[in-house]
């Protein structure tokens, strides 16, 4: 990002190739509509390319990247009159030992998956997006949503719990 | 990541829901923006912009020489409403403003206010003068003004233009105790 504020515009190519796909299945499944999607992706890309002015190194870029989809995208949610709230008060049932499983590819799993992750709270759906899309740690997903860690762990646990529920496996 | 914090069966069954891209056209659109070099002449043309604006609005504000300068010459007046009914011709007839009254007008004409300018223009002199002195009032002036400028008539020798003004003045102020040297 540094090469690309220098005037690099190749630096920037490298960076898009690098997290188009991660950042737009984060957008498409968050507002779950394609067409919103799109125009909140491409929004989140236009920050970026406005802020090169400002960006300095104070954070990993994919962090940074993550941050400003997390605004945009809360911003969508408050236009829409919706407050993200945490939805879950009891502690998060206990993880299971991994235990190597066939994996789980069968058709009505991935239905039952897709709809459990579809009927999660924003939150704790966000936090698992940022989780498996873009491989951002506890701390990463903290700083990007601007939640403590404890919450951010806490999102996370709730969401692997109820996915894993629904694939049959709680 | 801790590891009791993943679960590899979700992770697999998420990655196998698919992986979506976005759209080429919406690739091709933001590279192409982000080609774009940001433009330095952007600021220092908002604010050339701004200043030749409010030069120009003030140069609008600003009085206009000629236009004042006749507004000087004219009788500083405020205008009575005016009756319905049609001016006789008798009342037509009337001379005009007294000397004194345009004397005093003229004195005070000069620092009469825009807006005050704007109501003497909006009604020609002549027209002023057919509806005769009853309907017209002078423009303000302190009574200290008013004598000096008196006293400078007596100094020109314009005794009468002075008197006529004199007597104007009493009419205006019957209670203000005039020197001796206006007399």
């Amino acid at each position: 990002m540094l090469a690309y504020r220098h005037g690099d515009a190749g630096a920037f190519e490298t960076l898009y190739v690098r997290h188009k796909g991660p950042l737009y299945r984060f957008v498409l499944r968050s507002v779950k509509v394609r067409a919103l999607a799109e125009e909140l992706y491409q929004e989140i890309w236009m920050r970026v390319i406005e802020a090169r002015g400002r960006y300095s190194v104070q954070a990993k870029f994919t962090t940074w990247l993550y941050t400003i989809a997390h605004h945009r995208i809360t911003d969508h949610w408050r236009k829409r009159g919706l407050q993200l709230v945490e939805a879950d008060d009891a502690d998060p049932p206990a993880p299971r030992a991994y235990e190597p499983e066939p994996r789980a590819e069968g058709r009505q799993d991935l239905q039952r998956l897709a709809a459990a992750l579809a009927a999660l709270p924003e939150l704790q759906r966000e936090a698992f997006l940022l989780h498996e899309e873009s491989g951002m740690t506890l701390p990463e997903i903290a700083a990007a949503t601007g939640a403590t860690e404890a919450a951010a762990k806490s999102r996370l646990r709730y969401a692997l719990a109820k996915l894993r529920e629904a694939m049959g496996d709680g | 990541m801790a590891e009791t914090d993943r679960d590899e069966k979700v992770s697999a069954g998420y990655r196998a829901l698919g992986s979506e891209e976005p759209p080429r056209a919406l690739d091709e659109a933001i590279l192409a923006r982000a080609r774009v070099r940001p433009s330095h002449w952007r600021v220092p043309l908002s604010i050339a912009a701004v200043v030749v604006l409010a030069v120009g609005v003030t140069l609008r504000m600003l009085p206009q020489r000629p236009e004042a300068e006749s507004v000087a010459l004219a009788p500083q007046v405020i205008q009575t409403p005016r009756p319905a009914a049609p001016v006789p011709a008798a009342e037509t007839a009337k001379p005009a403003v007294p000397a004194a009254s345009r004397e005093l007008a003229r004195a005070a004409a000069p620092a009469a206010p825009a807006a005050d300018s704007a109501v003497a223009r909006a009604a020609p002199e002549p027209r002023m003068r057919a509806e005769g002195a009853a309907k017209l009032s002078v423009a303000p002036l302190t009574p200290e003004a008013w004598l000096a400028r008196i006293a400078e008539l007596r100094k020109q020798g314009r005794t009468r233009e002075a008197d006529e003004s004199l007597a104007e003045f009493r009419k205006r102020y019957p209670d203000y105790k005039i020197p001796e040297s206006p007399r």
